[in-house]
């Protein structure tokens, strides 16, 4: 039986709310050792990530824009984290990690996982033809239906119809899958935003719709696009929850993110999660030194202090999950590209990187025929 | 008393009948197929090519929208890139503006972005046209928009016949389509035609001659085609022998069809709808210009709309679209030269 409203059936019911979590009974006061570890590797796999092609770039060994992530990577771990393989995302330009971090727990080499591996993105970066679009648009706009990530185009908030549509014909099949999808706080301002969570609304379809508000649209500041205290506000006037995390608390946006998950797989609809974030650096590497100028220095220094990486070593500490010298083994925190090294980071992490840019070097440039095919599936 | 033996029914529909006759029929066919547009399941469509479907199919499968035509054109991405096989109505062609990012660079691209990995079978149709005093935004033949956006099937039916063969093939094509149904055709008697009860497409593609002639070639498509038919008809009292050609689909285009009556006639004239500039009866001038030059003995010539919008009252609207007296007074001049 399908969950979607009958016509002419629906009744009149309360906005919908998730209750606040007490402290102990927060999604992830239940994550075991082993998964704040896990956790507190990935954000270092994120911003390892980050560096690295910063890196890459100065070396002359890459070209296009880079988009960083830097200091919003609790927003990609915390919310991937707790999502089932069945799950579906829709990354955007900022969200790079997020496509090797998508079911990656404990299994970043398995290449069965539900996401892209190391060298899959590496390639995408690089522009060759092992990308899995073949290296035919930019940066993040990969995915993969078979691995449930949503290919974005550069319209943002675009992505949001898509999704809503993905979980419709899901549950169509009888399936119980969700859909989170990433968006910055300026795109919460286009008409599509308003039009696909509405409908999502309307059919009580499983859509989160993350919002990593890091303050600044590009070179325009949050006041300007949207006039409410919070942009998850914008949920009350669709009757849905809208949640605030604490964008540089990675257990934060776990617990908001698993709510709404929850919310969203017991087909209580749709749901706003507005992770509260601040982009450390400009809107794209060509930017760095223009956003010094648009943007307060003291607003920029405050923003960096709160590093999700060493929020995140913080809480280890106090849960007990990490002590002593290891706890102070690798200290990537509060650290630019320039200033971090490898030795900044766990091994592991630096290994696997190394592992897809090897990979993406040696991958060879598509067939330049290949600009003039798959406009049309051919049916010959 | 004797049985009387069953006669064959030879019941002439409209071309509206025809559309909805495809719908159910394709709903029936796949059950993985899902409607949405704005007042398609209570309402039956404005116009009401969508009667019925909601009883027969429920609310999973016929949805009536939200006023959101971008939304609209988005979740049936996202349901066929799930699966699943989408139509999806504009209410009026001229709506489909309001949904243009969605069908030109989120939908449009997929494939290509893609390397193939996806195919969208989603088809977008909706009422188009002038002629009926539908004023500016009820009037529109905006086809050329979506031709010049690569990776969109564009579709434009003149009869019952082809109205549900076509529309049978676009939706099994697996490419999106952007289909565009002459309102004033919807329940035009005239041509009221038989059509088969057993199941036919109309493949994409594949233009038809609707005349034969032997002295100048009409190119055209949907309700100019009516109007080609009658200025040949005047233009054959005056000794002037034309050949119509309806192309029905501008993506793909048949040019073969048009070469092969231009090295007959020598002479094309093309009419349209759409405002001249930038518009698909250049783009056909074009190409017989590239490829068919060494056919051609006179200027090849174009009938449109004048580059203004559709006015609402009867004389402003006769005077921007293209009359019979036009395409006769152009198709003279093209045959004289």
């Amino acid at each position: 039986m399908s969950v979607i409203p009958t016509t002419g059936t629906a009744a009149f019911e309360p906005l919908a709310e998730i209750a606040e979590s007490t402290n102990d009974s927060r999604p992830s006061q239940l994550l075991t050792k082993e998964d704040c570890l896990e956790i507190f590797n990935q954000l270092y796999l994120a911003r390892y990530f980050d560096i690295r092609l910063i890196k890459e770039k100065k070396r002359g060994r890459l070209r296009g824009t880079l988009y960083s992530s830097h200091n919003q990577e609790a927003i990609l771990v915390g919310a991937l984290f707790g999502l089932k393989a069945t799950d579906w995302i829709s990354p955007i330009h900022r969200d790079m990690p997020a496509f090797f971090l998508k079911d990656s727990k404990f299994q970043w080499d398995d290449p069965t996982r539900s996401g892209m591996s190391i060298e899959e993105v590496c390639a995408q970066v690089w522009g060759k033809v092992d990308s899995p679009g073949r290296a035919r648009d930019n940066w993040s706009h990969i995915g993969s239906k078979s691995k449930r990530i949503i290919h974005s185009t550069s319209m943002l908030a675009g992505t949001i119809p898509v999704a809503a549509g993905v979980v419709y014909a899901d549950r169509m099949n009888g399936g119980d899958a969700v859909v989170l999808t990433f968006n910055g706080e300026g795109s919460t301002a286009q008409g599509i935003f308003h039009e696909a969570v509405n409908f999502a609304a309307v059919h009580k379809l499983p859509v989160v719709t993350i919002v990593e508000n890091n303050q600044w649209a590009y070179g325009t500041p949050v006041h300007m696009g949207c006039p409410t205290p919070d942009v998850a506000d914008r949920a009350h006037g669709y009757g849905i929850p809208g949640l605030v995390a604490d964008g540089q608390d990675v257990f934060d946006v776990y617990d908001k993110v698993m709510a709404a998950v929850e919310h969203a797989r017991s087909g209580k609809g749709p749901s706003i999660v507005e992770c509260k974030t601040f982009r450390a650096y400009g809107h794209g590497d060509h930017d760095d030194d223009r956003a010094m100028k648009y943007r307060p220095s003291e607003e920029i220094e405050k923003g960096r202090t709160r590093d999700p990486i060493a929020i995140c070593r913080e809480s280890l500490i106090e849960r007990g999950f990490l002590s002593g010298a290891e706890a102070e083994q690798y200290i990537a925190e509060r650290k630019s590209a320039s200033e971090a090294t490898n030795d900044d980071f766990p091994p592991v992490v630096v290994e696997y990187l190394n592992r897809g840019i090897e990979f993406a070097l040696n991958s060879p440039l598509p067939n330049a025929e290949e600009g003039a095919m798959w406009v049309f599936k051919e049916n010959a | 008393m004797a049985a009387i033996a069953a006669e064959p029914t030879l019941v002439k529909k409209n071309y509206l009948t025809a559309l909805r006759e495809a719908l159910i029929e394709e709903m029936r066919r796949n059950d993985q197929m899902i409607c949405q547009g704005e007042d398609i399941g209570m309402l039956g469509g404005a116009f009401g090519v969508t009667e019925g479907l909601l009883d027969e199919f429920g609310s999973t499968r016929v949805i009536d929208a939200p006023i959101a035509e971008a939304a609209i054109i988005g979740t049936a991405v996202g349901m066929a890139l799930n699966g699943k096989t989408v139509m999806a109505e504009m209410q009026f062609i001229d709506f489909i503006s309001c949904g243009f990012d969605q069908i030109v660079n989120m939908m449009a691209t997929y494939h290509y972005r893609t390397a193939g990995e996806v195919n969208l079978p989603v088809v977008v149709r909706g009422p188009a046209g002038g002629y009926g005093g539908g004023a500016l935004y009820h009037s529109q033949m905006n086809e050329a928009w979506f031709c010049h956006s690569p990776g969109l099937r564009v579709v434009v039916p003149s009869t019952p016949y082809d109205a549900k063969g076509l529309l049978k093939a676009a939706l099994r094509d697996g490419n999106p389509c952007i289909f565009f149904e002459i309102k004033e055709l919807y329940r035009k008697n005239e041509i009221a035609e038989v059509i088969p009860d057993e199941d036919y497409i109309v493949p994409l593609g594949q233009a038809v001659i609707r005349k034969e002639g032997t002295d100048i070639t009409f190119v055209s498509y949907g309700q100019s085609v009516y109007h080609c038919m009658s200025a040949a008809a005047e233009l054959e009292k005056l000794g002037v022998s034309a050949e119509v050609i309806d192309i029905r689909t501008l993506v793909p285009l048949d040019e073969e069809t048009i070469y092969k009556s231009l090295s007959k006639t020598n002479r094309v004239v093309v009419v349209n709808e759409a405002p001249m500039t930038c518009g698909f009866a250049g783009e056909i001038v074009a190409r017989i210009a590239n490829n068919a030059f060494n056919l051609l003995d006179a200027p090849p010539a174009r009938v449109t709309r004048l580059d203004t919008p559709v006015p609402w009252v009867k004389p402003l609207e006769l005077h921007v679209l293209p009359s019979v007296e036009k395409i006769v007074r152009v198709a003279l001049q093209t045959a004289k030269y």
